[in-house]
């Protein structure tokens, strides 16, 4: 089979394939050097190929395919992915009209087989061509078989018409030669006598211009029948070669189309016309050093028949390969197993009559496969990951290991970049969160986590925004303890601005006094001390008036010690009028209320250091 | 013969005599008890009205009579700043240094004589022990 590869497989149909795209030329030794030199089978690096640069050369060490300088994967090439395809999604050929076909070809076959071939089973097999030709699938290939068949039997006839001038010719000759050898004996009829021995030597001098005159036709006459003797020996000979080469041309191109059953119909045929065991295939010094080289025999009509015998074999093996494979529910070698057979039979009965059922299945792991490759290419590791579970599920042999140690690395990695950029987008600091994020989305493009880190990111600065915004407004507002009490909201909007974390600093010691203050007030009014608890918020009143809260507990409490509150306001009132008699006379009526009161004290200081500037 | 008019006036010399009485025992009782205030032609302080606007009374001479109930402070060239009660307010009143030789303690009863002056403050213009 690997000899086979070697040779066919990749050959795979001429027609059938093209490189994906046509680089410029100078541009074409980059891709063939990145394969391995030593499996290509060129020589010292030249794009010297079978059958030069005409035929692809499939190496299947690396499923490489050389063509016209340019070098491709088969297995990764789109429109050999687009042929395979449509043979899997094609209806089996089980028709009346293919099973017709395939009936004929097995009677040429049959006709021409070497136990019982003869004259007539030829004729018979002749016959047939034309009728097999007819059918779409055949491509005109038995028309071409049969059209070579009659130029070798024309060029038979004509060499049998030169075999007949040449033996007439050879007469000829042989006459010739006979009246020469007569004519150069000559005669001694008329010689004078002896003794007479002036006239003996004229006489001779006659006799010998005489046979020179006589000879000098026929010499002329015998190099003309040689010459034309050895011409239609060379035109016999060159004419059967030329047949020869025509017909082994086109076996080979049958060989290359890997028509199979065309190949062997076409060198049963060559071997019942041309019956002098000269079965010498006429290729270049390359072609015959890789038959050589790879076949192990001398490149002949028997070598490509054996070749051909040994595909049809082969792709009977692989087909049922396949079917075992797929009733295992092993697809991915099952598909393999089609693949190579489909590259090496395509039009093969066998693979032809697959059921469209069984190529569905192929098909589906196919090119979910195909899937699998794209999403990783592209780097969407979630399609990835939920393409091998199918894959898994459906495919009992596939090997999983390659594609999730791909997702799993590039999700490990990604996961790490993420986090970095969630402590960086905590700390503030955009430069790396720029970076971080870069990276994440360079590994994993489309990865969930960055979708939702993104939000995150872009939530959490909108509410940051809206959050500064209010504490801007509030702030203006004096509303600290709407401040207060949104206060970790405020806190973490204000983790990034040092200003207004320091205003936020500053607001929230302040309400904490006011808290303080207000405790300590309700502690206080709990022991039924009003004035007292009055103070303590009446303190804090003082310097922050503007909180609600404490406003409504120092109202509560001003309602709740009237007596001691109203003299000391009424003190106060009197100390700005400067009344400082009557204002000190209302500290003291406060004091008497409530003795332990400090605004008293402070006020009865106060005026009595106004009274009495030098008091002790 | 005539008939002799009947003494009726008798009672009414009696009553007479209970009122003379009772005249004399309250004006007595009224000369004794204004007898101990030698302040008693002075003015006595409207404590309300002090407390209520004391500009009111600025330059007016009132006395007061009340009960130490602290002292408030002691100035060497003003005197002495002491608070008395008076009923139940308590007022500021400036004991000026030419009483200091009279000692002045908590819960001693005076009368003063006091100057609202332009402060409001009560100088003592005078002074006695209730």
């Amino acid at each position: 089979m690997k000899k086979l590869c070697f040779i066919l497989a990749a050959v795979t149909a001429a027609h059938a394939q093209v490189p994906d795209s046509q680089p410029p030329a100078s541009s074409a030794p980059a891709p063939a050097a990145s394969q391995p030199a030593s499996s290509s089978g060129t020589k010292g690096g030249s794009q010297q190929g079978f059958l030069g640069q005409d035929v692809p050369f499939f190496d299947p060490g690396s499923d490489i395919v050389q063509w016209n300088g340019k070098s491709w994967n088969i297995n990764n090439n789109r429109i050999f992915e687009a042929r395979f395809e449509k043979f899997l999604n094609a209806p089996e050929a089980t028709t009346e009209s293919d099973r017709d076909y395939n009936r004929l070809l097995n009677q040429i076959m049959d006709k021409l087989a070497p136990n019982t071939i003869s004259a007539k089973s030829t004729d018979e097999a002749f016959q047939l061509l034309p009728q097999a030709s007819e059918f779409d699938i055949d491509a005109r290939l038995c028309d071409a078989i049969a059209n070579q068949v009659y130029a070798s039997w024309l060029a038979k006839r004509s060499n049998e018409r030169l075999t007949a001038a040449n033996q007439s010719l050879e007469k000829e000759r042989q006459r010739l030669e006979w009246n020469s050898k007569m004519t150069a004996a000559g005669s001694s009829l008329g010689a004078p006598s002896s003794t007479d021995g002036a006239a003996a030597e004229e006489w001779k001098k006659q006799q010998q211009l005489k046979r020179d005159m006589e000879m000098q036709p026929l010499a002329t006459r015998l190099v003309e029948v040689n010459a034309l003797l050895k011409a239609n020996q060379l035109k016999r000979e060159v004419a059967e070669l030329q047949v020869k080469i025509e017909f082994q041309a086109l076996i080979v191109q049958h060989f290359l189309q890997r028509r199979f059953q065309h190949v062997v119909i076409g060198t049963r045929f060559y071997r019942s016309i041309f019956s002098d065991g000269d079965s010498l295939l006429r290729v270049g010094e390359d072609s015959k050093s890789l038959f050589s080289k790879t076949t192990g025999m001398p490149p002949t009509v028997g070598t490509l028949d054996s070749l051909a015998n040994e595909a049809m074999r082969d792709v009977r093996e692989g087909v049922q390969a396949f079917k075992f494979l797929l009733e295992k529910d092993e697809l991915e070698s099952a598909t393999k197993r089609l693949a190579e057979t489909f590259i090496l039979g395509e039009y093969m009965p066998e693979v032809r009559t697959i059921t469209r059922d069984d190529k569905r299945r192929a098909l589906a792991f196919v090119q979910k496969s195909n899937q699998l490759i794209s999403a990783i290419e592209v780097k969407d590791y979630a399609l990835a990951e939920k393409l091998v579970k199918d894959l898994d599920v459906s495919a009992k042999d596939f090997d999983n290991s390659k594609p999730m140690a791909a997702i799993e690395t590039a999700r490990t990695v990604a996961a790490m970049h993420i986090a970095k950029a969630k402590n960086a987008a905590v700390s503030g600091d955009k430069t790396t969160l720029e970076n971080e994020l870069k990276s994440a989305t360079e590994i994993w493009p489309r990865n969930p986590a960055l979708a939702e880190v993104g939000g995150m990111i872009f939530s959490q600065a909108d509410v940051q925004q809206r959050a500064l915004v209010d504490f801007d407004q509030l702030l203006s507002q004096k509303n600290f303890r709407q401040i207060f009490d949104d206060k970790m909201r405020f806190i973490a909007a204000t983790a990034m601005y040092p200003q207004k974390q320091e205003q936020l600093r500053k607001v929230l010691d302040d309400m904490a006094i006011i808290e303080a203050a207000i405790i300590r007030a309700q502690e206080v009014e709990k022991r039924g001390d009003y004035a007292g608890a009055w103070e303590s918020a009446e303190s804090a009143f003082l310097q922050f008036p503007d909180d609600n809260k404490l406003n409504q507990v120092r109202a509560n409490l001003t309602t709740k010690a009237a007596d001691f509150v109203r003299a000391l306001k009424r003190a106060e009132e009197q100390e700005k009028k400067d009344q400082l008699g009557s204002s000190l006379a209302w500290y003291l009526k406060a004091q008497k209320n409530y003795p332990a009161s400090d605004f008293a004290r402070a006020g009865i200081e106060r005026i009595n250091a106004q009274l009495l500037p030098d008091a002790k | 013969m005539a008939r002799r008019k009947k003494s009726s006036l008798q009672p009414l010399w009696i009553i007479a005599a209970i009122a003379l009485l009772a005249a004399a025992f309250l004006g007595s009782a009224l000369f004794q008890s204004t007898g101990n205030d030698p302040f008693r032609t002075v003015a006595v302080l409207d404590i309300p009205a002090y407390l209520d606007n004391a500009n009111s009374l600025r330059g007016n001479i009132y006395k007061v009579e009340g009960e130490v109930s602290n002292s408030l402070a002691w100035s060497p060239s003003s005197g002495r700043l002491i608070a008395v009660d008076v009923k139940d307010d308590t007022i500021p009143v400036l004991v000026t240094n030419e009483f200091n030789a009279i000692n002045i303690q908590k819960g001693q009863k005076f009368i003063f004589v006091i100057e609202v002056d332009e402060n409001g403050v009560l100088k003592t213009k005078d002074l006695s022990k209730a």
